[in-house]
C-alpha cells in the first residue's frame, strides 16, 4: 500500500493530488471509521473528524436506510482557506487543507464559513481542527486510518492524478457526486450511490428544535 | 407519495456553533460607532453654529463604542492571547485575502483617525475637523460595511451569503448610530443646559426633532433592504428558504418579526412622524430607545439565524 502512494515511481514528475471516495454500495454503517478516526487524531469527546450520518426513509414495507460517511472534504477552491486571517489554514502540495496549531487564534471564522460543518474547537487545546486525511500517515507511507479500518472497503484513497490509482480506476467508471458542487468549492471526496436524501442537510429533522449546543 | 416526508436521521454529528453573542454585540458596537461619526461628520460639514453639539456628541460616541467592539471579539476567541498575530501586518504571515484582516487594519486605523477628529472638534479647529471628518467618512463607512463582508463570505450560510449585506449592515449602523444621538443630544438639552436661554434650548429642541426625521429615513432605507432580502431569500434555494421560515414563522420570529420589524421599525417610525409625538422629547427617547432594541434583534437573528440552519 504504503509504494502505491508514493510520488513520481514511474519516475515523471506529477503532482499528487489526493482525494477520497466512497463506495455506499459496499459501506454497512458500521461507524468504525469514526471509532479509528477518534483513537488515531486524539479526538476529544464529542467532537467527530469523521461520522457516518444514517437516516431512514419511506414507509412500510417499502424501507431503507442509507449513510453518508463525512470526511473534510480538502476542497480545492476552499472557503477556510481563503477566510483564516492569520494564514493557520494552509493548502498542501497535495491538496490537503491542513491546520497549523501554533497560529491558530480560535476566531472560529472557518468554521463559520466552512459549508460542510467539518471543522470543530478542541476544548483541549483551545484551537479549531478537522480530518486531514491523516496527514502525518500519508507522510510515513500509510493509509488514513478510516481507510485501514474501513471492513466493507468502502474507502477508497489515493491520487487522482495518477491514473492507474484504484480510486482514478473507480471514478473513471462509475457516477460520482460530491457535497453540495454548486457552492464551487470543489470538493475532494466523491460518493458512488449516495442518497438525495441523506445529502441534505434540511430533510428529516425539524429545523426549528435542531440543538447547536446554545448557550443562550 | 412524497418520499421525502418519510426521512428520518437516525444519527449526525453537528459541531458547535462559532459565531454567538459576542460577535452579534461586535457588530451593533461597531454599527453604533460608524453611525454616530457619520452624524456628527455631517453636522461639521454642514457648518451651521447650531449643529455644533451634534458634531461634539458623535465625536466622543464614535471612539468610545469602537473601544467596546473589539472587547467582545477577544472575549470571543479561544486564543485571546495570540491576537497579536493579527496585527503584524506582513504579507507572510496574515492572510489579506480574508474579511476579518480588512477588518483588523480598519479597526487599526480608523480609531486613530476619530480621536483626532474628536480633539479638533473640541478645540474648535474648523479646517483641521473639516480634514479629519472628510477622512474619517470613508474609513466609518468601511469599518461598518467590512463586518457585513465577513457574514457575506461566510459562502456556506445561505442567509449571509448575499450582496445586499454589507449594504444592509451600514444602514442598519445609521439607524442605530442616529438613534443613540438622540437620546445622547436629548439628554444634553435637558441636564446640560441649565444656563442656556429659552430661545438657545428652543434651537437645540428643534434640531433634535430634524435628527427624528433622519431617524425615519434611515428606518424606511433598513426594512426596504430588509424586505428584499427577505423575499429573495424566500424563493432562491433550500437552504436559503429554511433560513427565512426560521426568521418569519419559525425559531426567531419573536426576535425578527416582534422585536426587529413591529417594536423597532414600525412603532419608532409612527413616532417620529407622528405629529401629536414627534416633538415631544419623552416620545422621541421612547423611539430611540426601541430602535437601538430593535437594531441589536438584527445583529442577533443575522448572526445566529444565519447558522441555524443545518449544514450537514
Amino acid at each position: 500500500m504504503a509504494k502505491e502512494l508514493e510520488p513520481s515511481r514511474d519516475g515523471r514528475k506529477r503532482k499528487i493530488r489526493y482525494a477520497m471516495l466512497v463506495d455506499l454500495r459496499r459501506c454497512v454503517g458500521c461507524q468504525s471509521c469514526s471509532v479509528a478516526c477518534k483513537s488515531e487524531n486524539e479526538v476529544p469527546l464529542g467532537k467527530f473528524r469523521t461520522w457516518v450520518k444514517v437516516i431512514e426513509k419511506g414507509r412500510y414495507p417499502d424501507v431503507s436506510r442509507h449513510f453518508l460517511p463525512s470526511f473534510c472534504n480538502n476542497c480545492a477552491k476552499p472557503i477556510c482557506n481563503r477566510n483564516c486571517p492569520v494564514k493557520a489554514t494552509y493548502v498542501r502540495d497535495d491538496g490537503i487543507v491542513m491546520v497549523n496549531m501554533h497560529r491558530c487564534i480560535g476566531c472560529m471564522y472557518c468554521m463559520a464559513s466552512c459549508p460542510y460543518d467539518v471543522r470543530y474547537i478542541n476544548p483541549l487545546r483551545k484551537i479549531v481542527q478537522k480530518c486531514d486525511w491523516c496527514a502525518h500517515r500519508l507522510d510515513a507511507g500509510l493509509l488514513p486510518a478510516c481507510v485501514e479500518t474501513c471492513l466493507g472497503r468502502a474507502l477508497i484513497f489515493g491520487d487522482i492524478n495518477d491514473p492507474n490509482s484504484e480510486i482514478s480506476q473507480l471514478m473513471s467508471t462509475n457516477p460520482v457526486v460530491t457535497l453540495k458542487p454548486a457552492l464551487d468549492t470543489q470538493p475532494h471526496v466523491f460518493y458512488i450511490g449516495a442518497d438525495a436524501d441523506a445529502m441534505d442537510p434540511t430533510k428529516g429533522i425539524d429545523i426549528d428544535h435542531v440543538h447547536f449546543h446554545e448557550p443562550y | 407519495m412524497d418520499v421525502g416526508s418519510q426521512v428520518t436521521v437516525l444519527y449526525n454529528a453537528p459541531h458547535l456553533m462559532p459565531f454567538q453573542l459576542p460577535i452579534a454585540q461586535y457588530f451593533y458596537f461597531t454599527g453604533l460607532s460608524a453611525g454616530s461619526f457619520v452624524i456628527s461628520v455631517i453636522a461639521v460639514l454642514g457648518g451651521k453654529v447650531e449643529y455644533k453639539p451634534l458634531g461634539r456628541i458623535g465625536a466622543i460616541l464614535a471612539p468610545l463604542c469602537l473601544v467596546l467592539a473589539p472587547l467582545n471579539l477577544l472575549v470571543d476567541m479561544t486564543q485571546p492571547l495570540r491576537a497579536w498575530h493579527l496585527m503584524t501586518y506582513l504579507p507572510g504571515y496574515v492572510n489579506f485575502k480574508s474579511p476579518i484582516t480588512y477588518g483588523v487594519i480598519l479597526l487599526t486605523v480608523y480609531p486613530i483617525s476619530a480621536t483626532i477628529y474628536a480633539y479638533f472638534v473640541y478645540s474648535n479647529n474648523h479646517k483641521m475637523s473639516k480634514f479629519f471628518a472628510i477622512i474619517g467618512i470613508p474609513l466609518a463607512i468601511a469599518v461598518h460595511g467590512y463586518t457585513g463582508f465577513i457574514l457575506a463570505l461566510g459562502k456556506g450560510r445561505a442567509l449571509w451569503n448575499t450582496s445586499l449585506m454589507p449594504t444592509l449592515f451600514i444602514v442598519s449602523a445609521m439607524v442605530s448610530g442616529i438613534a443613540l444621538m438622540i437620546i445622547m443630544a436629548i439628554v444634553r438639552n435637558v441636564f446640560l443646559m441649565k444656563n442656556a436661554t429659552a430661545e438657545e434650548r428652543q434651537k437645540d429642541a428643534k434640531l433634535i426633532h430634524g435628527l427624528g426625521g433622519f431617524l425615519g429615513a434611515a428606518i424606511i432605507t433598513d426594512m426596504f433592504l430588509l424586505f428584499n432580502a427577505v423575499l429573495v431569500i424566500l424563493t432562491s434555494s433550500k437552504e436559503a428558504f429554511e433560513a427565512a421560515h426560521l426568521l418569519l414563522w419559525g425559531k426567531f420570529s419573536m426576535e425578527f418579526i416582534g422585536i426587529e420589524i413591529v417594536l423597532g421599525s414600525l412603532i419608532p417610525l409612527f413616532i417620529v412622524y407622528y405629529p401629536k409625538t414627534k416633538n415631544s422629547f419623552k416620545w422621541l427617547t421612547f423611539a430611540s430607545l426601541l430602535t437601538m432594541i430593535g437594531i441589536f434583534a438584527m445583529r442577533f437573528t443575522v448572526v445566529v439565524g444565519g447558522q441555524s440552519v443545518p449544514l450537514h
